[in-house]
């Protein structure tokens, strides 16, 4: 493992060349030399056409050096082809191992380190400040070996032909050498600085989007504007002065090599008028002298690929060249199965700014003690708490966690051992099964133990959502899951007979929260669109949002005289909803009782002002479709700015009548109606048991349906199966999905599922409401007291009573430690906190 | 919940012309000028709770205030498993004015004796709603500065001989 290297933040660039890339590099070795020959095979030819196939007029010896010219230079084009892509090979797979490995370098950083970080920089790092390294490894062996030969091989053949003016034309050479660097080292100068303001830069757009909320909230555009474009404007004057210089080195490069030609001319042009030199040898030298410039234009470019990429690479390892503070794992030997007791001495964590957080802190528990830690904010709690689970280093000191030093412990001893909930738990974007499963994963993921341990069964996970208490939670997860037609034939048949059965058991008791599919009624929890059509679209023609543009839908609603009617309709709608919600702000508070949407309210309320000059008959294609569009997502029960006038509600049960005659005349497969037979894929499971729609969303009626879905879900032996499914909901980015105590719960549950001999749980149980809580510390209280170690960091006082101990905690001191009867009888700082100074 | 039936079934205004005609006899809503009091009477909610469902419990945190369109309902106060009776709310009662302002577990809990119809608002829609019109905050602080006020007051002027004890402990007009 990565143990024993070399840290990646070490290792120099030069480091990345020949390691793994070994036979790439050895190849393109190989191939530079062949390509070499193959550039300097023309040249020779030139020669001898002009000397000897022209000056003997010979056709054939013409042919066959121009034959032999052609194949060198299909050749070295080939061969330069076949240069590229290796060095573009080894070019990516290096940025992608320096990726790899910074990545998981930083993984392992303290969580200090990451209060000074924000995520910009290490993303900034990890796909901008990369690519440049990575491509000048790609180059390191195949631009200096190319161009150095070549150039070597040409000056040779130079020299070869005449040293007095290959010596004149080459004199040039030196003098770029001594510039160029020169100008690189202020262009490096440029380019150090641009490294590190690309990086603040990285920081401001990723805190930006991340304190968005807040950003918004506070109406802070325009501070935040003037932030960010101040950075922006620091960057764009470094970046001018960084390639000013750049091209700077360029442009120097250029004229000197430029006057190349210039000097040849002068002494080779007199040499051959005073007939000192060959007409055919000033040709060939001139092309010669010609094709040093490309190598030499490449050298420059690798050198300057070289600085940029060496001051990147340098700034970005050496922003996090920190130390991980423990190991991942350990070296030969199986990670420690420790015991559950604790143990604390002279426990201190001193900041590095020397400031004390913890000071002196003594105490121990058995394996299977209970404590609450409490204190006013700020007194050290919290940091206690991480000390001991290793995430942050104690400065002195001892935390002995089954008699191991837990500084000495990898963190994969320790991860083996001890769970942790945070005081805000990090869900990941993924499902609740991802997440409930994430501990366990890790944990048993051979970080070098090598054997994989079994992932818990669905029961264990069951089992713990209800521990939890957010069992019901991902039931209704799953029972609001859409199923696809061809998923799960058997299930749906099942679910066809929990219908039947819910019908006959519950239907009565849940009248008032549900409304059930009823051919001769009106739905008022469902759209117009399913009231006309009373059943489910299987073609796209005919799904909800084509429907308004479907010709054989507008002349249906034409037949039964429906169009103008619900063309009124859509007018009012559009109208009470544009008036209530034109000031507000896209929020889905403000939109969740509302036909419109967030995107759509502009267009209406353009719409609206329409309407208000214009007759509804007199009115647009266009206009008439969005009308029609609005009224046929009408849900009287949910949209309550307008109602259903009767008149409208009883043409529509007619329509309906009419539309299934006509449908099933003309376009039987088009539909698939509401039947007590059939499962109705548009539908969650809910819904389909239902046979029907909710009424309400009110907490009391939903524990009233919770119940008695549960008791029938038990009698048909799916309740497993509904929650398993739930398990797949997907929680969004951050869990965002969740409220904030699903969150809580949620990681509650990852830790339990674990089963770790240590819990340490900071504050985690504050998003939960009362019952949530209580019901949490019984369980901890009945199923883990005596098995596992809990340490409770608690800010709630009313839990803490049947604690083995209770720890209070008062700047960075431990104040008092007893059971909590003790400590309210001592009328100490305990006394204190939970009744206030007397 | 099925209450909307009732305007479905043909009555001249809709629901949310219902809700708004309610609360401007709210004193609560009062005060808040036509186009504020448009956006409440749209997030408001109707609920019906059947005889002996809770509309709220004791130490629950649920953050809403309940208008009583019709029904009746109990306001009860548990403590060491005995439950005190404390009053009957009726129709045209509003309460829960502090539920929406923050945070604030209830010492009470409330009963339905009939079945109850209530107009309901929670504090996050509140919250969320009242943050769009912040000039509007005054008069929402001045109808509980006011409600606090006449109910201490009402207290004082109508408490009974036997109150003596509980009279060291009011004043919470004063807080």
């Amino acid at each position: 493992m990565a143990t024993t290297e070399t840290p990646i933040v070490k290792r120099s660039l030069f480091s990345w060349i020949f390691p793994g890339n070994l036979k790439l590099q050895g190849s393109l070795l190989f191939i530079i030399i062949l390509t070499v020959a193959a550039r300097l095979l023309p040249l020779e030819m030139q020669r001898r056409i002009v000397n000897e196939a022209i000056k003997l007029r010979s056709i054939d010896l013409l042919l066959i050096y121009c034959g032999i010219f052609l194949g060198a230079v299909i050749l070295a084009s080939g061969l330069k082809y076949l240069i590229n892509v290796l060095q573009t090979l080894i070019a990516q797979r290096t940025t992608a191992r320096l990726r790899k490995g910074l990545y998981r370098h930083i993984l392992n950083l303290p969580l200090n380190f990451f209060r000074n970080t924000q995520p910009g920089t290490v993303v900034n790092a990890l796909t901008n400040e990369l690519t440049v390294p990575g491509n000048f490894v790609g180059m390191a062996i195949a631009a200096p070996v190319t161009n150095v030969m070549t150039l070597l091989a040409f000056a040779g053949y130079l020299f070869w032909l005449n040293p007095l003016l290959a010596a004149v034309s080459l004199s040039i050479y030196p003098l770029v050498v001594l510039l160029v660097p020169l100008l690189q080292k202020r262009a490096n100068r440029a380019n150090k600085k641009r490294v590190d303001a690309a990086r603040k830069f990285s920081s401001k757009i990723a805190e930006s989007i991340s304190g968005i909320h807040e950003i918004q909230g506070n109406g802070a555009y325009e501070f935040e504007n003037r932030k960010y474009a101040g950075l922006v404007d620091k960057l764009l004057k470094i970046r001018i002065v960084w390639s000013l210089y750049r091209f700077g080195v360029k442009q120097a490069n250029n004229f000197f090599t430029g006057l190349g030609p210039f000097l040849v001319f002068l002494l080779g042009g007199y040499l051959t008028i005073k007939g000192q030199l060959e007409l055919g040898a000033l040709v060939a030298f001139l092309s010669a002298q010609e094709k040093l410039y490309n190598p030499w234009k490449e050298l420059i470019e690798f050198y300057q690929v070289y600085q940029d990429g060496r001051v990147n690479y340098d700034r970005t390892m050496e922003y996090f060249d920190v130390e991980p503070e423990h190991e991942i794992a350990p070296e030969g030997r199986d990670p420690l199965e420790l015991d559950g007791s604790l143990e604390i001495r002279d426990l201190s964590f001193v900041t590095e700014n020397g400031i004390r957080l913890l000071d002196g802190i003594n105490f121990s528990l058995k394996s299977g003690e209970h404590m609450a830690l409490v204190g006013f904010s700020g007194s050290g709690k919290s940091t206690l708490a991480l000390c001991i689970g290793q995430l942050y280093k104690y400065t002195s000191g001892h935390v002995l966690i089954g008699n191991s030093e837990v500084s000495d412990l990898t963190k994969k001893d320790v991860v083996n051992n001890v769970g942790i909930v945070a005081q805000s738990p990090f869900i990941f974007e993924g499902t609740i099964k991802e997440n409930l499963l994430y501990a366990c994963i890790a944990a048993n993921e051979g970080d070098g133990s090598g054997q994989d341990k079994s992932l818990p069964t669905l029961d264990d996970m069951i089992a713990v959502l209800h521990q939890a208490g957010i069992f019901i939670d991902v039931l209704r997860f799953g029972l609001n899951a859409i199923f696809t037609p061809e998923q799960n034939k058997e299930l749906i048949s099942s679910l066809l007979r929990v219908r039947q059965n819910f019908q006959r058991g519950f239907g009565e008791n849940l009248a008032d929260y549900v409304e059930f599919f009823d051919e001769d009624k009106y739905l008022y929890y469902s759209s117009v669109a399913e009231n006309l059509t009373f059943g489910t679209p299987t073609r796209d023609a005919f799904d909800v949002t084509n429907l308004p543009q479907n010709e054989y839908f507008l002349r249906y609603l034409d037949e039964s005289q429906l169009t103008r009617p619900l063309l009124g309709l859509g007018a009012q709608l559009a109208r009470q909803t544009v008036d209530i919600l034109r000031n507000l702000p896209p929020e889905e508070v403000f939109y969740e009782q509302s036909p419109i949407a967030p995107e759509e309210l502009d267009e209406y309320k353009v719409l609206v002002k329409r309407l208000k000059k214009t007759k509804l008959h007199q009115l647009s294609p266009q206009d008439r479709s969005k009308l029609l569009e609005l009224t046929l997502r009408f849900v009287p029960g949910i949209h309550k700015m307008v109602s259903l006038p009767e008149i409208l509600e009883n043409l529509i049960l007619e329509g309906r009548a009419l539309f299934k005659e006509k449908i099933s005349a003309e376009n039987p497969e088009a539909f698939t109606f509401f039947q007590m037979s059939q499962y109705i894929h548009s539908e969650t499971i809910l819904n389909n048991i239902f046979f029907g729609k909710l009424k309400t969303v009110s907490p009391q009626a939903q524990d009233k349906i919770d119940t008695s879905i549960v008791q029938l879900l038990i009698e048909e032996d799916f309740l497993e199966k509904i929650v398993e499914i739930g398990m797949d909901f997907q929680v969004g980015s951050r869990g965002d999905k969740l409220s904030g105590g699903q969150r809580q719960k949620l990681a509650i549950a990852r830790a339990l599922l674990k089963n770790p001999r240590i819990l340490i749980m900071d504050e985690a149980t504050s998003a939960l409401d009362n019952k949530s809580q209580s019901r949490i510390q019984n369980l901890l209280e009945t199923r883990w007291k005596g098995k596992s170690t809990l340490i409770a960091v608690v800010h709630r006082l009313d839990i803490i009573k049947n604690y083995d101990k209770v720890a209070v905690m008062k700047a960075g001191k431990l104040g008092e430690i007893g059971t909590y009867d003790d400590l309210i009888a001592r009328k100490g700082m305990l006394y204190e906190l939970e009744f206030g100074k007397q | 919940m099925n209450s909307n039936s009732v305007n479905n079934k043909g009555t001249p205004s809709c629901e949310f012309q219902e809700n708004l005609d309610m609360l401007r006899q709210i004193d609560f809503f009062s005060a808040l000028p036509l186009e504020v009091a448009k956006v409440f009477a749209y997030l408001c909610t109707r609920e019906i709770f059947k005889t002996g469902d809770y509309l709220f419990q004791q130490d629950e945190d649920d953050g809403q205030a309940f208008y009583i369109i019709s029904g009746k309902a109990r306001l009860l106060h548990k403590e060491d498993g005995q439950e005190l009776i404390i009053r009957d709310y009726e129709t045209g009662s509003f309460f829960g004015r502090l539920a929406l302002m923050g945070n604030m577990p209830r010492l009470f809990s409330m009963i339905a004796v009939t079945d109850v119809t209530c107009l309901t608002i929670t504090r996050q829609k509140f919250l969320k709603a009242i943050n769009q019109f912040p000039d509007q905050m005054p008069r929402i602080i001045k109808a509980i500065v006011e409600t606090i006020q006449a109910w201490e007051k009402r207290f004082l002027t109508h408490r009974t001989e036997n109150c003596e004890a509980c009279m060291h402990k009011i004043g919470v007009s004063l807080v």
